[in-house]
């Protein structure tokens, strides 16, 4: 294993555990001694580490489930977040599983391979190039989680600022905010939300041909590129 | 993609080349694009499955997969074809079934088992020092701990937990249930088995081996229509969606055929090339309605009156003025018409009473067996009076004579329909009709006639065998003047003249409907004539919009007699098809072994749900309607002025209706006190329930040891979609959060109910245990202490059936299931491990005592001829006679697990069957042996048929069934022969030897075989078509007189005015009251009835969760209103909306339509409140579910039992969940209120 920061921030974004709970020390020493971390980043992943290490196990996880588990736009299957229920989503997955055979893994485990725990472990065991070209690619779900999560306040979001700050560049920023666009179950995107399903209103006549005003704004909204299918290299088409 | 870089803008390659007449083109340019083509038909294998919502398409599709990954779906294409001159049924499918690969990632998807996570910390707390039974125990006894969890339900709060945990909790909550309460305080709810039969039999034999209850749902989904059992004696038997392309006249009733019957529309739109004219009858603008070549718009819930005015025409025209010939053969044959019915003498009045039975005469006119279950009538010839076969007495107890030749025993003979000729009749009386058209209330227009009217009608005076002389009268006349027809016999209440306003004329149905006379007269003619030319070739498609209303029974009825009077039912190409709720599992009889069990013990516990949550969720204490306001006026004396309650515990007392649970003391109890006196348990339990030492828990529903205590959900969601009284489930069976404005009849100060022990504090939070098995977060399994994920279509093995075509499908495992998710049968294979390891702890070898109720297709069916209660002295307590019937059962759990794992002994000793036909099936069970594998294992089940897997359970519904196994079919066959002395085995012959398994059904959708389960056959020459044998093999209706029974005799029926079918309007509920709207008297608002049709984002094939399909409507809850009250409401299109009554509120955005006609507000069934529904001002809690609004009220008449085709049966009769009487107060938000500021810590149900 080359990069146990990686592989630590995969860890701090599994399902707390008791053992998980027992190698909190150990997580928060393997960060505190990564130089590509800032100090103020290493600092911000504190509270998160301390709450693991101390929390009472059932609150953190009914915590984690609700976060994660249970809350679509914080999703840690990175395609939710640019396949979310389209057709692509398995090609895409299948290729992701492609990557990690070419690699010379099997993956084992129950999770998705689009899992972002699963795919911080697999980066951990890769060339620094790669892993960071992977994470790159993955830069504005990444930074768009971070940002709803720090909305929240909630402590998981300096792991997004520690995994773009080891990508080592910053994400796309038309991509972050078309994510960001995206309705999140978050009181302040609530009115986004609202504007999203409203439909342009139908009217008749005079002008017979002046067109439906649905299809206009469909025709429209299809002219503007969709988001780049290609998240990671392995998904790449 | 842009091409512009591979694309040559000012060179023509001199290599350019056509071809194919300049339709094709060769280029040398860069083709990558294609690659996006490439990719997606790359996969590594396609695999059939289907999807299992709740969708009678049953469509076969193509699954494709890559690397164990689902990547797609596209419809199958590989049906087999149907005869010359009828079109494929392909391609079968839909939007909602095509966006459901994208459900299988999607972030909705349960992962692994979830646990209430307060439930999860006392339980480790508790199971570190102790064993699991008494871990749960004490958690139960304590009271804070057991509050800790439920009155957290619905807010969150989950914690993963492991499969080896989670099961060990549920067992040990069942081992703690049955030992301390008694085994049927364990329910199990999942609905249609039909769409994934095994999936369904995997829980249902697991509480079926434990003695759990399992609940019925096509009652109460409100789907069953009583009116066919009523009439047929038949649950529902519909023609397939083929058959609609032989009709020649296509009545569409309150069905959307386009919108909810996707893949079968194309029989629709085809028949129409052929000619075929269509009307279609929609209060509003439906899908179906453009599709009409007439459209009749009647107030929704007026139906029944636009029938009978039709009936009325179709009477007049085709046998008064003019007696078509096949109608009038038709209804000798085939319809109680002939048969004679005796007029009861009240105050000097008549009103019709019982259908005479032979046992009224002199000598029982020959008849020894079953004399009062023989009904009687005139023969022509003779002119006396003969007992024709095929009444439900010669089923019972005799062979040879229960059929519908033109027989009364060895003689021929020719029935007699009316007494109208002076020749004919002594003379003519004036007789008794209820009328019920002035009780409308509401927007429901209330007429001044008479509430009784009297009308004459032509009667013979005959002497019976006591002496009395009695008026008989034939069903056929009293029908006639019950539809208010002159026939020149003078007298009230008759008419000739269409254009008089008097019930049942056009023009009254025209007040009443607000359809136009004209428009009812043509589509009443041209129904009629085109029938009288087709010999019955005219159908009517009817569906939820009119079997949803509390007197679902009248709006049914009005169109069966239609049918009837044209002779269209049991003729292809004719007939009734109610598709609602998917009723048609065709191998039923191979599967109810496994589902039920049977193999191991017998008799299982079944409950009618609708009597049950009634009851459990309390939402009888908040009755507001009384027996009285739909008592008839010309009822006989009698206690009738009860509570709906009341009826109901009369009716478990009397063994007409199952009881949930059964009895207040543990049946376990029970069976080792009456094994410790040395008694059969029968006598026990009877000598005890008459003494009062034993009870039943229906007269106190409050008591806690009478609480439902665990509560199993699958494949099902109950409380985001068919929970009538959805905020009183959440009140007093969970415990929890609830929107509930009404008070309880304590409070109000109402008229208490008799029967009942009144407790004046309502439990709150009645079950200990709710565990809902879905793959999906739906509002259940918000609501659940326990979640376990589930396989989805794509990764079970399974079967699925329609009634809407003839084939059987599988669903397979394409992928392994995602994540954690195991299938249903693997789930409760590892429940019924788990409890077989924990059961020891306190449970061993027990006698159980299953309380069974009078059963339909059984002999019980004849267990009442009179109504006698042996509470009130009426007579004596004889369990399967006059109550219901007690039997003991032996469950051995700590083998339950070999036992599920294992087809049982029973089979081979006792047979298999159904529908009151049994036949030896060892052959069977032997083929099992070889094909399954035997088990090796010592214990009950060595040298047993082993049952591991899915596939093993698949491959024994195929080979019991005679569906699906050409034998069988034969041996089914040749048992019904011995009652109707009739040859019948020719219809299955053909296919003696044919033997589907499960690798056939997943090469290739099979064809079933013709089987006496089932009214249709399957042939080359007619589609599928209910009631077929019947009119063809002369094989009775299974109903009193044996044929199509169009008047109700029973008592109850009198009683409430539903002898002949009628317009009853819809009842009062009284749930929009003043106080209600008080906090904002002047705000705009408007009272509207409130309807849930189907949609066309969600229900079939896929929920309403799903992006996609939210994407293509409004993205949340909608409801659906027209100009004219948005207006009223100051109500713009898109408005956040509220919608309330006194049983809770809901929230959701207004879609302001002229789609839609005044005075109804439509909410699209099962929009669940998981996705963007903000917070109810009323409740200030999260605005509910369409059933937040409803409440489920009681029928007495769908009670009834032990009398013929009106006896119970699992799924075929019983109360109904009805839920579109209702009325709401619809006014603009004020606020939008999200609710995600977690209010108490936690969230709410919504995430």
């Amino acid at each position: 294993m080359t990069d146990r920061t990686l592989k630590a921030l995969s860890l701090l974004l599994s399902y707390p555990t008791a053992e998980l709970q027992a190698a909190s020390p150990e997580i928060g020493d393997v960060i505190a001694g990564d130089a590509r971390l800032t100090p103020t980043a290493r600092d911000a992943l504190c509270p998160l580490i301390e709450w693991l290490a101390q929390g009472e196990i059932y609150e953190v996880q009914e915590g984690y489930v609700t976060l994660f588990d249970r809350t679509r736009s914080l999703s840690l299957n990175l395609f939710e977040h640019v396949h979310g229920e389209s057709r692509e989503r398995g090609g895409a997955m299948v290729s992701l599983v492609e990557t990690y055979r070419a690699a010379g893994f099997e993956p084992a485990t129950s999770e998705l391979p689009d899992h972002l725990p699963v795919v911080l472990e697999y980066l951990s065991t890769r060339p620094a190039a790669e892993a960071q070209d992977m994470l790159q690619d993955a830069g504005h779900i990444i930074e768009a989680l971070g940002e709803r999560l720090s909305r929240r306040g909630s402590p998981y979001a300096p792991v997004f600022t520690a995994l773009l700050q080891i990508a080592g560049a910053r994400a796309d920023r038309e991509a972050v905010a078309e994510l960001l666009d995206q309705p999140d179950d978050d009181p302040a995107d609530l009115e986004a939300l609202d504007a999203v399903w409203e439909e342009t209103e139908v009217t008749f006549g005079p002008d017979p041909n002046a067109g439906c005003p649905q299809v206009r704004d469909i025709l429209a909204r299809m002219d503007t590129p969709t988001t780049p299918a290609s998240v990671t290299p392995g998904a790449a088409e | 993609m842009s091409h512009l870089l591979d694309r040559l803008n000012f060179f023509r390659s001199k290599e350019l080349e056509q071809f194919s007449n300049g339709h094709g083109q060769v280029t040398r340019e860069s083709r990558d694009w294609e690659d996006v083509y490439r990719n997606r038909w790359r996969h590594d294998k396609v695999v059939r499955s289907t999807h299992g919502v709740n969708c009678t398409g049953s469509c076969s599709w193509k699954i494709y997969v890559k690397s164990g990954i689902v990547t797609w779906e596209t419809q199958q294409t590989d049906y087999p074809r149907t005869r010359a001159g009828l079109p494929n049924h392909e391609p079968r499918g839909c939007s909602r079934g095509a966006s459901y690969s994208w459900y299988l990632y999607s972030a909705n998807r349960v992962k692994n088992p979830l646990i209430r996570g307060s439930l999860m910390r006392a339980w480790r707390k508790l199971r570190d020092t102790m064993q699991p039974v008494a871990a749960w125990k004490a958690l139960q006894e304590d009271p804070i701990l057991r509050a800790s969890y439920v009155e957290t339900r619905g807010k969150g709060g989950f914690v993963r937990a492991t499969w080896d945990e989670a099961t060990e909790i549920v067992a040990a909550a069942n081992a703690y249930t049955t030992k301390t309460y008694g085994p049927d305080r364990v329910f199990g709810f999942s609905p249609i088995p039909a769409m994934s039969m095994v999936s369904y039999a995997a829980g249902t034999r697991y509480l079926s081996l434990l003695g759990g209850t399992c609940m019925s749902f096509y009652d109460w989904y409100c789907d069953l229509p009583p009116a066919s059992p009523q009439t047929w004696g038949e649950q529902t038997d519909v023609p397939e969606s083929a058959d609609w392309y032989n009709a020649g006249f296509l009545l569409l009733w309150g069905s959307n055929v386009p919108q909810t019957r996707t893949p079968d529309a194309h029989f629709y739109t085809e028949v129409r090339y052929r000619g075929t004219k269509s009307a279609v009858v929609s209060p509003d603008y439906s899908e179906a309605s453009k599709f009409g070549d007439i459209w009749l718009n009647p107030q929704a819930g007026t139906d029944a009156a636009l029938s009978m005015a039709m009936g009325h025409v179709i009477l007049r025209e085709y046998h008064l003025d003019r007696q078509a010939e096949y109608f009038e053969d038709y209804a000798r044959k085939y319809t109680d018409m002939p048969m004679l019915v005796r007029l009861d003498e009240a105050d000097g009045n008549l009103v019709p009473g019982r259908l005479l039975r032979a046992s009224d005469f002199d000598d029982a006119l020959g008849e020894d067996n079953n004399p009062d279950w023989k009904t009687v009538a005139y023969d022509e010839a003779s002119g006396r009076i003969v007992t024709p076969n095929g009444s439900i007495g010669f089923r019972w107890g005799e062979e040879g004579k229960w059929n519908l030749e033109e027989h009364a025993g060895s003689a021929a003979t020719r029935l007699r329909l009316s007494q109208v000729l002076d020749t004919d009749h002594d003379e003519v009386v004036g007789v008794r009709f209820p009328y019920f058209g002035g009780a409308a209330s509401g927007n429901f227009v209330r007429c001044d006639h008479p509430e009784v009217l009297t009308r004459d009608v032509p009667a013979r005076r005959v002497t019976l065998a006591n002496g009395e002389e009695a008026l008989v009268a034939t069903v056929f006349d009293l029908f006639c003047a019950n539809y208010g027809l002159d026939r020149g016999l003078g007298g009230q209440w008759v008419t000739t003249s269409y254009d008089e306003d008097m019930p049942y004329t056009p023009a009254w149905a025209e007040k009443i409907t607000g359809v136009a006379r004209e428009k009812i007269i043509a589509v009443a003619r041209e129904f009629a004539s085109n029938a009288e030319k087709t010999q019955g070739k005219s159908m009517v498609i009817l569906g939820a919009g009119l079997n949803h209303w509390y007197h679902m029974d009248m709006n049914y009825r009005g169109i069966i007699n239609m049918l009837v009077m044209c002779g269209c039912i049991g003729q292809e190409g004719g007939g009734w098809s109610h598709y609602v709720g998917q009723e048609k599992l065709r191998p039923q009889t191979g599967w109810q072994p496994l589902a039920f069990a049977l193999d191991w013990n017998r008799p299982p516990r079944h409950m009618n749900s609708t009597s049950a949550w009634y009851a459990h969720t309390d939402q009888w204490r908040y009755e507001t309607l009384r027996a009285g306001e739909i008592l008839s006026p010309t009822a006989p004396e009698g206690d009738w002025d009860v509570s709906l309650i009341d009826y109901n515990i009369r009716a478990e007392r009397m063994g007409w209706l199952p009881s949930a649970p059964q009895l207040r003391t543990n049946p376990l109890e029970v069976g080792k006190a009456a094994k410790e006196a040395g008694k059969d348990v029968k006598d026990y339990v009877a000598e005890r329930l008459k003494s009062g030492e034993l009870e039943m828990s229906s007269q106190d529903p409050d008591a806690p040891e009478n609480w439902p205590r665990n509560l199993f959900v699958w494949r099902s969601n109950l409380l985001g979609s068919s929970g009538k009284g959805h905020e009183y489930f959440l009140k007093h069976l969970l415990g929890t959060d609830h929107g509930v404005m009404g008070k309880d009849l304590g409070e109000e100060g109402g008229v208490m109910p008799k029967e009942v022990r009144w407790h004046d504090e309502a439990p709150r939070g009645k079950l200990d245990l709710l565990v809902t098995i879905d793959f999906r977060m739906s509002t259940t399994a918000v609501y659940a202490d326990v979640v376990l994920p589930t396989a989805s279509w794509y990764e079970k093995d399974d079967m699925n059936t329609s009634d809407m075509h003839p084939f059987i499908h599988p669903l397979q495992a394409a992928v392994d299931p995602a994540y954690e998710s195991r299938s249903d049968w693997d789930i409760f294979k590892s429940i019924a491990k788990k409890f077989s390891e924990v059961a020891p702890e306190v449970l061993g070898v027990e006698t159980d005592v299953v309380q069974v109720p009078l059963l339909h297709d059984t002999a019980g069916e004849l267990a009442q001829a009179e109504v006698r209660d042996w509470k009130k002295g009426e007579c004596e307590l004889i369990p399967g006679r006059t109550a219901p019937n007690y039997v003991a059962v032996e469950r051995d759990y700590p083998n339950l697990y070999r036992k599920f794992t294992s087809i049982g002994p029973l089979l081979e000793k006792l047979g298999n069957g159904g529908k009151g036909i049994t036949w030896q099936t060892g052959a069977e069970v032997r083929h099992l042996r070889d094909l399954n594998g035997e088990v090796q294992e010592e214990g009950p089940s060595k040298g047993q048929p082993r049952l591991e897997t899915a596939i093993d359970a698949a491959e024994m519904i195929l080979m019991l069934a005679p569906e699906t196994n050409g034998e069988v079919a034969v041996k089914a066959w040749e048992q019904l022969e011995k009652p109707t002395g009739r040859h019948h085995a020719h219809l299955a012959e053909g296919a003696h030897h044919t033997k589907l398994r499960f690798r056939d059904i997943a090469a290739q959708p099979r064809k079933i075989i013709s089987s006496p389960t089932w009214s249709g056959i399957e042939s080359e020459e007619v589609c599928y078509n209910a009631g077929y044998t019947n009119v063809h093999e002369l094989i009775p209706w299974r109903t009193l007189t044996g044929r199509q029974q169009l008047y109700q005799d029973h008592l109850w029926m009198r009683a409430f005015g539903e002898g002949f079918a009628g317009y009853r309007p819809p009842v009062d509920l009284k749930t929009v009251t003043e106080r209600l709207n008080d906090d904002a008297p002047d705000r705009a608002h408007v009272v509207l009835n409130f309807i849930t049709p189907h949609q066309k984002w969600g229900i079939h094939s896929t929920y309403t969760d799903n992006l996609l399909m939210l994407t293509l409507n409004r993205g949340g809850p909608v409801v659906w209103m027209s100009e004219v009250d948005a207006q009223k409401a100051g109500l713009v299109d898109n408005d956040w909306v509220e919608a309330f009554n006194i049983n809770g509120a809901l929230t959701a955005r207004v879609v302001v339509s002229q789609r839609i006609k005044e005075g109804t507000l439509f909410m699209y069934h099962a929009q669940e409140k998981i996705v963007n529904t903000p917070g109810s001002e009323k409740t200030g809690h999260r605005g509910g579910i369409h059933n937040s609004v409803t409440r489920a009220t009681l029928k007495p008449t769908h009670m009834i039992g032990g009398y013929a085709q009106l006896s119970y049966g699992f799924n075929y009769y019983g109360t109904v969940g009805s839920n579109r009487d209702e009325f709401v107060i619809v006014r603009k938000m004020k606020k939008v209120d999200w609710l995600d500021q977690p209010a108490t810590g936690k969230v709410e149900a919504a995430e």
